[in-house]
């Protein structure tokens, strides 16, 4: 037992100063003379007690947590260390008294014999014969004594509630008598009865010396208690406290224990001795305050009467012994400065073996003596002295090679410097290194060794050499004692961390390894401390493989310490992301993440856990609402509409939505409302999320979200699904937050009921399961989970939930994989766009809101089918098709106000299912002709306008193939309105896209020319006559499966100014049949009809005419075929306009002055206008699959003007000619006009006889009237001015002409008004028979009141011949 | 030669880390990260002792003088730094980079 009181005393020393002793430390021990292991040694015993006592000794919760900055680190750190403290201290309690030093062993002996014994002076006679032979008879080596002649105290113990009080009084005289007054004493106890159940609590007087002891009892080394407390630096004191052992052997024999103790019974605390069994119940139950106080009393007394002024005497009695073997000096301190000299230490008399430690020094060898004043001097805290006599004896033991003992003096020499402070000396640091080294290496004695090395650590560390504390503390690690071992590797990492430049990476590291040895020592909560105090050092600096490691160890640790939380979380970390681990250790992280998971959800089932694998691209979800388009049904053909295997591409987008708008805008009189917005199907990162997207009841919403394996082992997930918070209200405010309050209840989410999976609750929305989705190692893959809600509200979809397993190739873990399964869930969290707008947004990262997982459940909704059927894949160009299309509600309301619309519109067109009246038709010369406002339809035409849920309708839908060769897309948008109006969703679209491969069929190239005929012949004869309109027409298919004849078997027109009238063909043959590539060139007439009625201006009508080659007749006004037309035209008409106002915006000088008709251009132009179109009707025999196929179509030609050819085939679009950057404005193109236009402003015509006879003879001139018809083909008046003199003379023209003349007026000047035919009467004179040619004259226009204009010369006729024959 | 060569960043993170055998790579990783310590500790007395001195070479933390390492190692990484491409902070990834070290490193089997 031990038992230790400070107190504060004085003490003379051998020079009579008198010196202070402060907080003097008593321990008493019972004696025992059990034999103690060997010194070099801890006996298992041992290593187990200062585990238990480091293990007990625990970081409080919370307690002393210093935040510690340095650099860019930000440490958490405890300061303080109370394990290591608490190791130490027991440590150097429990270290058995040696030979080579004196400081365990015993100063005194308490002799304690209780009052109640019959006759107590016998007793302590006993005792103290016994205490003698114990000492002095060599039978026991264990306790051992400091002085031959051993302090008695006599003692006898009064119990005041059982004993005579008046007998031990007089017992005490006789002691007093006997022993001296100030060698024994009476100490009374127990004053308060044993009524223990009173519950009058006093503070256990001993749990404050006792507190350590409890452990030891069993212990039967725990013999002497460590005296020395060197390294009082890390007390409070600050070193200034020794303690004294000294000790109060109450024998332990049985017999004699009797004699001392029986009457000191349980409740008695201080001489319980030998594990009295109670140890629980509280000692000193039965002291009253004043029984403290005496017991205080009492060994103040023993101190000072007894046992300071026998460590005085003692002091110098060896003193006195030493100076005058020396004889050199009366002082000691001149002898020591002697031996300091170079004093010899001779006595080596004694032939000592030598043992491994080198000499073994009998007790009472004068070196010995040295050291033993040394530590009776340091006892008493008189340091100087001490130094001066440690020193003294190292030199001795030095020089004896004596080397376990010089290193205990070196040790305490050392010790006793550091306490002397106050810089009388310096440290001698190297001392204790040699101790150190000598204990370990020489002596081979771990123990001392470690001892040392810690007192040396604290005194180096209270000076501050925490690199050399650090040093010295990892150098005692070995690999005998973890726990040292890890103990010492802690105090060195804090050693680091204390440095003044702190080195944060050691500490890091040395916490690492002493976490190791602390894990390997089985402490497992100091192993696990260590680890995370180094994880603030390694966490997020890239450090990946170790921070593996220590997470992994973490979460170990952690686990087999019962906070499984904290181990999920550390696995999770591992888990994380990009790791750089192999794969096996992945799926080694993998195992232990789901075994310890496992284990965490057996405990809790309240709410899924959130698992960090496999990582979800959160970004990437798309959310598609609607069912999954079907695909092909039989020879139906679903509509494509929007699926979520498409690409989303911003382009295509943008062209439905303004499809859409197109729609909108048809359905709402040409407005877009303004809250417009697009229909979305399918929302991505790249679409607009801001608003919530709106749903349909009782139609699916499907998620796909996209799952990414960071690892390079395979996982498997099963039963996967989707989690989802409802609320039958739709509100701002997001649900996706766990519920506030006001919310509560009405908020049901699945996120509880899938823990328990029978409970479902599908009467609000299905939730599809997935049950097995598989991971491969690194993939990234999409799943598409599907929700299905049943009632209007709002509903958020709010992560995905799974069952995460390892996926197990093999065969053999197929078991054991079956186990680790874990449940848990993600949570989806989209941000939205980074905002980008103002500075505050610019400056910091910030994102936009994202809300396309919180959707609105509306009421139901019509829903549109569509299917088409026989819709061809391929098409010649101009083909007309005929396909049917069949729409069909398949929802729960009926839907009105279908509409479609195409970027293709001249693509297709839906009959009339009421065909016009059509107009008597005309047949004039063959040609039927037809007069029909140009009209478009915006709807579809259904019966009666709507479609009933259930009901479907067919149409027939005819197609045409585009005219240019080559694959087209064409996209489709039907739109549709639910009946009932007043909805969030307003209408509804749906999309097709269909792919059309074009072939070549037929090319036409069509060009007019004014007939050269005189207007009198033609046979309508209204202002300008007629124009010949040449066809050509070449088959320019070149497939070559199947041959292909085509047949041109009609060919109409369609104009508002002109028809087609009459076909010329040179050789009548009605069929013309075209095979590859032949050329076949029709002729037509085209005459001007009836000017425009006034009245219809507003609408313009289109004037039909067919001409039929073949025999049939295709009514060209009727449903395809107009309908073709107008919508080819229109979209020619679009294209164009689109053309000009490019080019036009580029190139800003085509400027057109504002009144055309001073323009000439523009006159001429009007003039020159056809705007005529041809339609080529055309049959084709096709042979496929041995099966002869006759496929139709139409070919448009537009005829703009006269003179120019027009081409079915449009041009290849040129690519548009890089416009050089110019710096300065052109020069305005010269006004000359082009001559071709203006040279068409007049056409003349000659009249005369083609054969002329005149008698030479008779007359020599012959006169032949001619007449010049000049007719104006333009709108404005044009003057003109004919001259008929012989035109500049060409060299072989020359003779020609000059044979005859024109004779009267030569010249003329008219003024032709608008379409004026005007004839002039001229007269021709020739000379001589011959063939002549009449045209000669030159006829010069221009428009009137352009005075400035120059006159353009008219078109040159062919040649007028006439013959003149002589009769 | 070496047996582990890393870049730290100014941060202390590792542009670069390579080591040769596989099984001690968490070592070399603790080693090369504890060893920042040392460089710290030089950089500031180097600091002190000489101004604003633009000598980069610490000196060595251990005796190597027998291979050229330094130079050539801050050559190839002063090549990364003056890459376009390469973005200050970011882990290194450089072919050639990666052969100088290669090149530097023991070779073994």
């Amino acid at each position: 037992m031990l038992f230790l009181m400070f107190f504060t005393g004085h003490i003379r020393d051998p020079n009579n100063q008198l010196q202070t002793v402060k907080n003097l430390r008593i321990c008493v021990n019972a004696v025992t003379t059990n034999p103690v292991s060997s010194p070099a040694v801890l006996s298992p015993a041992q290593y187990r007690q200062l585990g238990e006592v480091v293990s007990s000794c625990q970081p409080l919760e919370g307690a002393a947590a210093t935040s510690f900055k340095t650099g860019d680190y930000n440490l958490n750190l405890s300061v303080t260390t109370p394990w290591f403290e608490a190791y130490r201290e027991n440590f150097l309690q429990s270290m058995p008294a040696s030979e080579h030093e004196f400081l365990n062993h015993y100063l005194a002996c308490l002799l304690v014999v209780s009052s109640t014994e019959a006759v107590p002076v016998e007793q302590f006679l006993k005792l103290s014969q016994e205490q003698h032979r114990i000492q002095h008879s060599g039978e026991y080596t264990h306790p051992r004594w400091f002085i031959p002649n051993t302090l008695k105290y006599y003692v006898l113990l009064h119990d005041l509630s059982e004993g005579d009080e008046q007998r031990a009084e007089t017992v005490y005289e006789d002691m007093k008598q006997r022993y001296g007054s100030q060698g024994c004493y009476l100490l009374k106890i127990n004053s308060r009865a044993v009524s223990a159940e009173e519950d009058e609590q006093i503070p256990d007087p001993w749990s404050q010396y006792l507190h350590k002891n409890n452990l030891r009892y069993q212990d039967p080394a725990d013999g002497a208690p460590a005296a020395e407390k060197g390294g009082g630096a890390s007390d409070e004191e600050g070193g200034g406290e020794s303690s004294c052992p000294n000790n109060d052997p109450l024998q332990l024999e049985p017999d004699s224990s009797s004699t001392s103790l029986v009457d000191a019974d349980v409740k008695k605390a201080r001489t319980d001795t030998e594990g009295v069994a109670p140890v629980a119940v509280g000692r000193g139950s039965c002291l009253t305050l004043n029984d403290h106080d005496r017991i205080r009393q009492f060994v103040q007394e023993f101190t000072f009467r007894g046992l300071l002024p026998h460590i005085e005497k003692n002091i110098r009695q060896l003193n006195d012994q030493l100076v005058s073997r020396k004889g050199l000096s009366r002082s000691l301190f001149t002898a020591t400065k002697k031996w300091f000299g170079g004093g010899k230490a001779p006595e080596k008399g004694m032939s000592e073996p030598k043992s491994a430690c080198g000499l073994l020094y009998p007790p009472e060898a004068p070196e010995l003596q040295i050291r033993k004043m040394a530590d009776l001097c340091f006892l008493v805290q008189h340091y100087e002295l001490a130094y001066s006599c440690y020193h003294t004896a190292k030199k001795d033991f030095l020089s004896d090679q004596a080397l376990l003992y010089a290193a205990g003096a070196l040790e305490m020499a050392a010790v006793s410097a550091f306490l002397q402070g106050g810089g009388a000396r310096p440290y001698p640091a190297h001392y204790m290194d040699t101790a150190i080294q000598k204990y370990r290496d020489d002596c081979r004695n771990m123990v001392l060794a470690e001892r040392c090395a810690l007192l040396s650590a604290e005194i180096l560390k209270n000076q501050g050499k925490y690199s050399e504390a650090a040093t010295l503390l990892i150098k005692m690690t070995s690999e005998d004692s973890d726990l040292r071992s890890a103990l010492l590797l802690e105090q060195a990492a804090h050693c680091f961390i204390n440095m003044r430049s702190p080195m944060v990476r050691k500490f890091a590291f040395h916490m690492i390894l002493a976490g190791h040895r602390f894990s390997k020592a089985g402490q497992r909560k100091h192993a696990l401390r260590c680890y995370s105090q180094a994880m603030q050092v390694y966490k997020d600096r890239g450090w990946s493989l170790a921070e593996d490691h220590i997470n992994f160890t973490i979460g170990r640790q952690s686990f087999t310490l019962g906070q499984p939380e904290s181990a999920v979380t550390a696995f999770r970390q591992i888990l994380n992301d990009d790791s750089k681990q192999t794969a096996t250790q992945q799926a080694a992280f993998l195992r232990e993440y789901l075994y310890v998971h496992k284990s965490v959800m057996g405990e809790q089932v309240k709410s899924l856990p959130q698992l960090p694998l496999p990582c979800i691209l959160s970004a990437a979800t798309r959310v598609y609402f609607g069912h999954e388009p079907r695909l092909a049904q039989g020879e139906k053909q679903a509509a494509t509409h929007v699926s979520l295997d498409q690409e989303y591409d911003p382009e295509l987008s943008a062209m439905w939505s303004r499809l859409e708008e197109q729609l909108v805008a048809a359905a709402n009189r040409g407005i877009v409302p303004v809250g417009f917005q697009p229909t979305q199907c399918c929302l991505n990162s790249q679409t607009d999320n801001l608003r919530q997207p709106l749903a349909v009841l009782n139609e699916p919403i499907i998620v796909e979200v996209t799952f990414r394996n960071p690892l390079k082992v395979s996982l498997a997930l099963s039963e996967l699904s989707l989690l989802w918070r409802f609320s039958p209200h739709v509100s701002s405010l997001s649900i996706r937050e766990p519920v506030s309050e006001q919310l509560t209840g009405e908020v049901i989410g699945n996120e509880e009921t899938l823990t328990t999976p029978n409970l479902s609750k599908d009467d609000i929305v299905t939730t599809e399961i997935i049950q097995e989705f598989h991971l491969n190692p690194e993939e990234t893959r999409t799943a598409r989970l599907k929700l299905l809600p049943h009632r209007t509200g709002q509903l958020s979809i709010v992560g995905v939930t799974y069952n995460l397993s390892s996926s197990s190739s093999e065969t053999t873990e197929e078991h054991y994989s079956m186990e680790l399964v874990v449940r848990g869930r993600q949570d989806l969290n989209i941000q939205g766009p980074r905002l980008n707008q103002t500075k505050e947004e610019k400056m910091s990262v910030r994102h936009g809101t994202d809300r396309r997982l919180d959707a609105i459940i509306t009421p139901p909704m019509p829903l549109m089918e569509v299917f088409f059927l026989h819709f061809p894949s391929a098409l010649l160009c101009g083909e007309i098709r005929k396909a049917y299309v069949e729409f069909c509600n398949v929802g729960a309301v009926a839907l009105c106000g279908l509409r479609v619309a195409s970027t293709h519109p001249e693509f297709f067109t839906f009959g009339c299912n009421n065909p016009t009246p059509s107009s008597p038709a005309s047949a004039e010369h063959g040609s039927a002709y037809k007069t029909f406002a140009a009209t478009v339809q915006p709807e579809i035409p259904i019966d009666g306008g709507t479609l009933h849920p259930g009901q479907s309708i067919q149409l027939p839908l005819w197609l045409r193939g585009p005219d240019q060769e080559g694959v087209h897309e064409i996209n489709f948008l039907f739109y549709y309105e639910s009946t009932e109006k007043g909805l969030k969703v307003s209408h509804r679209v749906l999309r097709h896209t269909v792919f059309i491969c074009a072939s070549r069929s037929l090319s036409v190239q069509a060009s007019a020319c004014r007939s050269t005929a005189p207007p009198q012949r033609s046979a309508d004869s209204i202002g300008c006559d007629g124009t010949l309109v040449f066809v050509d027409v070449e088959n320019v298919n070149t497939s070559e499966g199947g041959m292909r004849e085509f047949h041109i078997v009609q060919v109409s027109s369609s104009s508002q100014r002109w028809r087609l009238h009459k076909y010329i063909n040179p050789d009548k043959d009605n069929d013309c049949k075209l095979s590859s590539r032949e050329k076949a060139k029709l002729c037509f007439r085209a005459t001007p009809c009836v000017p425009l009625p006034a009245s219809m201006d507003s609408v313009e009508k289109y004037i039909f005419a067919d001409l039929n080659l073949g025999n049939e007749q295709i009514i060209s006004s009727s449903t395809p075929c107009r309908d073709f037309f107008f919508r080819c035209c229109r979209g020619l008409e679009l294209q164009q306009e689109d053309k000009t106002s490019r080019t036009g915006s580029k190139n800003k000088t085509v400027s057109t002055p504002d009144n055309c008709t001073s323009d000439p251009a523009a006159i001429a132009k009007k003039c020159n206008e056809l705007d005529l179109t041809i339609i080529v009707i055309w049959k084709a025999f096709v042979v496929e699959d041995s099966k002869q196929l006759i496929l139709e179509g139409q070919l448009h030609v537009a005829l703009q003007t006269i003179g120019k050819e027009a081409t079915s085939l449009m041009p290849k679009e040129e690519a548009q000619e890089m416009v050089l950057l110019k710096f300065k404005s052109d020069l305005p193109p010269p006004v000359a006009l082009p001559s071709p236009e203006m040279s068409q402003l007049i056409k003349t015509n000659l009249h005369y006889p083609e054969t002329f006879s005149h008698g030479f003879l008779q007359d020599s001139l012959c006169m032949v009237p001619v007449t010049l018809t000049l007719s104006n083909c333009c709108s404005a008046p044009i003057e003109v001015l004919i001259d008929l003199r012989h035109r500049s003379t060409s060299a072989e023209s020359l003779e020609f002409h000059s044979l005859f003349s024109w004779v009267g007026q030569s010249q003329y000047k008219l003024l032709l008004r608008p379409h004026e035919v005007l004839s002039l009467a001229l007269r021709a004179c020739f000379f001589r028979a011959g063939v002549y040619n009449l045209n000669t004259a030159r006829v010069f226009a221009k428009p009137a009141q352009q005075s400035s204009m120059s006159e353009s010369n008219q078109q040159a006729a062919s040649p007028a011949l006439i013959i003149i024959n002589s009769t | 030669m070496a047996v582990c060569i890393a870049v730290i960043a100014k941060e202390n993170y590792p542009l670069y880390i390579r080591s040769v055998a596989t099984q001690n790579e968490l070592k070399f990783h603790y080693t090369v990260h504890t060893s920042l310590d040392v460089v710290e500790e030089k950089i500031s007395s180097v600091g002190k002792a000489l101004g604003d001195q633009r000598e980069l070479y610490l000196g060595l933390l251990y005796p190597t003088e027998d291979y050229k390492m330094f130079r050539k190692l801050h050559n190839s990484f002063t090549d990364v730094m003056c890459n376009p491409f390469y973005n200050p902070g970011d882990p290194i990834q450089s072919k050639a980079f990666n052969g100088v070290v290669s090149g530097m490193m023991v070779q073994t089997g």
